[in-house]
């Protein structure tokens, strides 16, 4: 049986809501908000969010592949799988590819690990990780629908031990209908030509051909599916969509466009995510995504326990949420986006150094002394409290607690970081850490000694003109 | 560990400074031209008569090499070294400037030291501490000393206005030096309610940008009388550099409250001056207040008072500067300034004037032992040196 094991999710700590995006530009109010990105995050470090979420508790040796989807890749030569699963510490004979080009690419790395698996008898597990910080133009209507976000799904052969929802088989059309587009070299935001046109077209039509089409494949009528979860980037079409194809209110998986806007590739993992928190012994379900044609699955809950159980270590979308706040304003969000010309000062990088240092920067490996135990970082050929040469390299704890810090006004942040907490931290079971702090709204009052914090992987500069990634700390948000 | 040191081989016989602040009309060169006349004309040495120079600078604008120094003074063909060891660099040319005389390799050369920060804008250091870690946070000085505020505040329940008692007695020293940059006391008000660096240091909690040289002629005490001041040189009684870690926040068991670089050198250098009660014995110091929190820390590292008693020394008038140990009568990094590679030699100028009684307008009373210690980094490195009146 091949299936779902676990899932994962992150949302950025901030929501905008439409009503600001509104009064910016003097458009009508429209209900809700979206999710926006810190300036520090990414698809990349989103990604690694809803990837450590996904794999907490499971042994990281038994995943023998990572397929990262999105549509906002930092590179464009330059795979990003191969640095997520640098970070999520996965072992180095996998398979690593990346799915791009498409807000479909979610769907179609979840077929492609599917079929992964099915063809090869020593790939048992691939973690499929969505994720997109998009960009939509400002003042413009996508401003108030694109937002950004990471799931993720851990995809494997197993027993129903293992298996949370099975997979039975997918159905694919692929479709030449031009809707939103970006190109490579002359456009800093989505475009979109005509809306209408591409939702009757183009969305309506693939969505629903490749729900029949994977309905008629396994001779399900409406009626038979407890759950069906479907893209959609406009509540109008969620229901045009539910009522050609006869499913009835009860069966849709509600509105997350509302509270959180369309998050692109990862949006319709979110859907089902949220789908699994009111599961049923044996129900089936349907799961399709869009994007130049359509990809949809028939799926079956064999494990409802397990579903009730994983959700208790999971951040999820639950949690996720529940640690979500507004930004006051929109020209926080103007500024963070670095929509504004300013000067940044830029430090110098090397891709030597970081290759040759990976260990400590990515994964956030450490060593312990073998000699005096104690743990320590970075890693060094010897301790620095016994001089011992006997140490063994370890991964540290992604969560600790403040020892000293400072709150520094001469560099800024983005949102409410400012001042910028920088901090010295102790890390649960050992080694100690220098960190900016991000994402703490009101560090005078805040931050002290003590303070419980956890380690988010984030982008800190971009010298020598690539991507430079690192580790902060933020409050707690719940990872457990 | 057994080290044989420099005490008394080595006299200081000529001292000289520029004066320090935003010099934007002079550069390296031309301040190095002054300090160093200065120091030949004190000294009554000519140019021919130096055998040997060491530069402390630290950033690579101010000038790489010894040629800095060589194309400054147009003098060719001699040795010279330039030193860099972070804010101790001007301390540690001083050092092995007195390894040479010591040996016996030369007889008369010259320490100084020299930075031009202001030609690279006054909003702070420039960034240069990469150390091969390009993705590492690096925090910047007012952020490193911080957490030792922090630190210091949890453990030894100081508050704001003990650190701005540093920065209102070393202004009011400062006051009366004419070579100093700032010469205007500052109120307890002011320095409170001055806007944030790093929280919990302040605007006044930090020492200023600035540009300044220093430099020193040394040689050997026998060869001492026949130059200028006659018997009346200065004895270098001790001289201690101890280098720990570039990131101590990456020690488990770094505790922030005190620098182990400031307890060895003190410890080292103490038992090579023979001194046993150095806050009875040490009359003047001039210690490292690159910011206010870093004196307090270094009078205790330093041994001037108990641990965690500086706070309350200080407010008692213990480092007055007719106090019981007067630290930094000349105003220190907060009020004379710091141009990085100049501060460790300007130092010994102002406790070389101290010792011999030449400090116009600021004479420590009857100050005959002296201190200077200069810390650099993040707390790595540390210089101590003990001076003392040749009577």
């Amino acid at each position: 049986m091949i299936g779902i094991k676990s899932y994962g999710a992150y949302l950025p700590r901030y929501l905008l809501s439409r009503k600001l995006i509104a009064d910016a530009w003097g458009f009508p109010v429209i209900p809700g908000n979206k999710t926006v990105a810190n300036h520090d995050e990414d698809s990349i470090t989103m990604a690694v969010e809803a990837g450590i979420d996904c794999l907490w508790g499971f042994d990281k040796s038994t995943i023998d592949g990572l397929y990262f989807a999105t549509t906002t890749q930092p590179y464009l030569e330059k795979n990003s799988s191969s640095l997520i699963a640098t970070v999520l510490d996965l072992k180095k004979d996998i398979i690593s590819m990346d799915f791009t080009d498409s807000i479909n690419a979610g769907a179609a790395a979840m077929a492609r690990a599917f079929d992964t698996i099915k063809s090869n008898d020593d790939i048992k597990n691939i973690i499929v990780i969505a994720s997109d910080k998009r960009e939509p133009e400002p003042s413009t209507m996508s401003e108030f629908a694109m937002s950004d976000g990471a799931a993720a799904f851990l995809i494997g052969e197993g027993t129903v031990e293992d298996i949370l929802v099975s997979i039975e088989n997918y159905f694919s059309v692929s479709d030449n209908v031009t809707g939103p587009w970006k190109r490579t070299d002359s456009d800093s935001f989505v475009r979109n030509f005509e809306p209408k046109h591409e939702a009757k077209y183009g969305y309506v039509n693939n969505i629903t051909a490749a729900i029949k089409g994977v309905m008629d494949k396994n001779n399900l009528k409406p009626e038979d599916m407890g759950i069906v979860v479907y893209y959609y980037n406009n509540p109008g079409l969620l229901g045009r969509v539910s009522k050609m194809l006869k499913f009835s209110q009860a069966q849709i998986q509600d509105s997350l466009f509302f509270t959180l806007g369309d998050t692109g590739t990862p949006f319709c993992f979110m859907l089902l995510i949220t789908a699994l928190k009111r599961v049923k012994p044996e129900q089936k379900i349907l799961f399709a995504g869009y994007g130049d044609g359509a990809i949809a699955f028939y799926m079956k809950i064999v494990n409802d326990k397990g579903i009730r159980n994983i959700k208790k270590t999971r951040m999820g979308m639950i949690k996720s949420e529940k640690s979500m706040i507004e930004l006051k304003n929109y020209s926080i969000f103007i500024d963070n986006r670095k929509y504004l010309i300013k000067d940044r000062y830029i430090r110098k990088s090397s891709p030597v150094t970081i290759w040759r240092d990976s260990a400590s920067i990515y994964p956030m490996h450490g060593m312990k002394c073998n000699s005096c135990n104690v743990v320590q970082y970075p890693i060094w050929p010897i301790c620095s409290i016994c001089g011992s040469r006997d140490l063994t390299e370890i991964p540290l704890k992604l969560k600790g607690k403040i020892f000293t810090y400072t709150l520094d006004h001469l560099v800024g942040g983005g949102y409410y970081s400012k001042p910028t907490p920088r901090c010295v931290l102790d890390l649960d079971g050992g080694g100690r850490i220098l960190c900016d702090m991000t994402e703490c709204e009101n560090p005078e009052e805040e931050v002290e000694i003590d303070m419980e914090v956890e380690l988010t992987f984030r982008k800190v500069h971009e010298g020598a003109n690539f991507m430079n990634y690192y580790w902060k700390c933020r409050p707690v948000r719940g990872r457990p | 560990m057994a080290v044989k040191g420099i005490r008394d081989k080595v006299a200081i016989i000529g001292v000289g400074a520029t004066k320090f602040g935003e010099l934007w009309d002079e550069n390296q060169f031309s301040l190095l031209i002054k300090s160093t006349d200065d120091a030949m004309a004190d000294a009554g040495v000519k140019r021919d008569d130096i055998e040997a120079i060491w530069v402390g600078i630290q950033y690579y604008f101010t000038g790489l090499s010894g040629g800095t120094v060589a194309d400054a003074l147009k003098l060719w063909g001699k040795p010279i070294t330039r030193i860099e060891n972070y804010c101790a660099s001007g301390m540690d040319a001083f050092r092995n400037a007195c390894n040479a005389v010591a040996s016996g390799v030369n007889d008369v050369v010259l320490a100084c030291g020299v930075e031009k920060l202001l030609d690279e804008g006054s909003k702070g250091l420039p960034g240069f501490r990469e150390f091969g870690f390009p993705v590492l946070p690096m925090p910047s000085a007012p952020a490193m000393f911080s957490f030792a505020a922090t630190r210091s505040f949890k453990e030894y329940g100081w508050t704001k206005e003990d650190l701005a008692r540093v920065a209102v007695k070393n202004h009011d020293n400062g006051s009366y030096h004419p070579k100093a940059h700032f010469r205007k006391p500052v109120s307890l008000e002011t320095v409170m309610k001055a806007p944030m660096i790093a929280d919990p240091l302040g605007r006044f909690d930090c020492c200023a940008m600035s540009d300044g040289s220093a430099a020193l002629i040394l040689t050997r005490p026998e060869l001492a009388p026949s130059y200028a001041h006659g018997d009346d040189y200065v004895i270098v009684k001790a001289n201690a550099l101890s280098v720990y870690t570039n990131l101590p926040w990456y020690w488990p068991n770094f505790d922030f409250t005190s620098f182990p670089s400031t307890t060895t050198a003190a410890k080292l250098a103490y038992k090579e001056a023979g001194i046993t009660n150095p806050r009875k014995e040490i009359d003047c110091a001039e210690v490292h207040d690159c910011f206010t929190i870093t004196e307090l820390l270094n009078c205790q590292d330093l041994q001037l008072c108990e641990r965690g008693q500086a706070a309350e020394e200080l407010k008692n008038g213990t480092f007055n500067w007719d106090g019981e140990t007067a630290v930094n009568p000349s105003g220190g990094l907060k009020s004379f300034g710091h141009p990085i590679g100049a501060t460790g030699c300007r130092m010994l100028y102002e406790v070389t004037k101290q010792v011999q009684g030449r400090a116009d307008g600021r004479q420590t009373p009857d100050a005959k032992i002296g201190l200077a210690h200069n810390l650099g980094g993040a707390y790595t490195v540390c210089s101590v040196t003990i001076l003392s009146q040749n009577k």
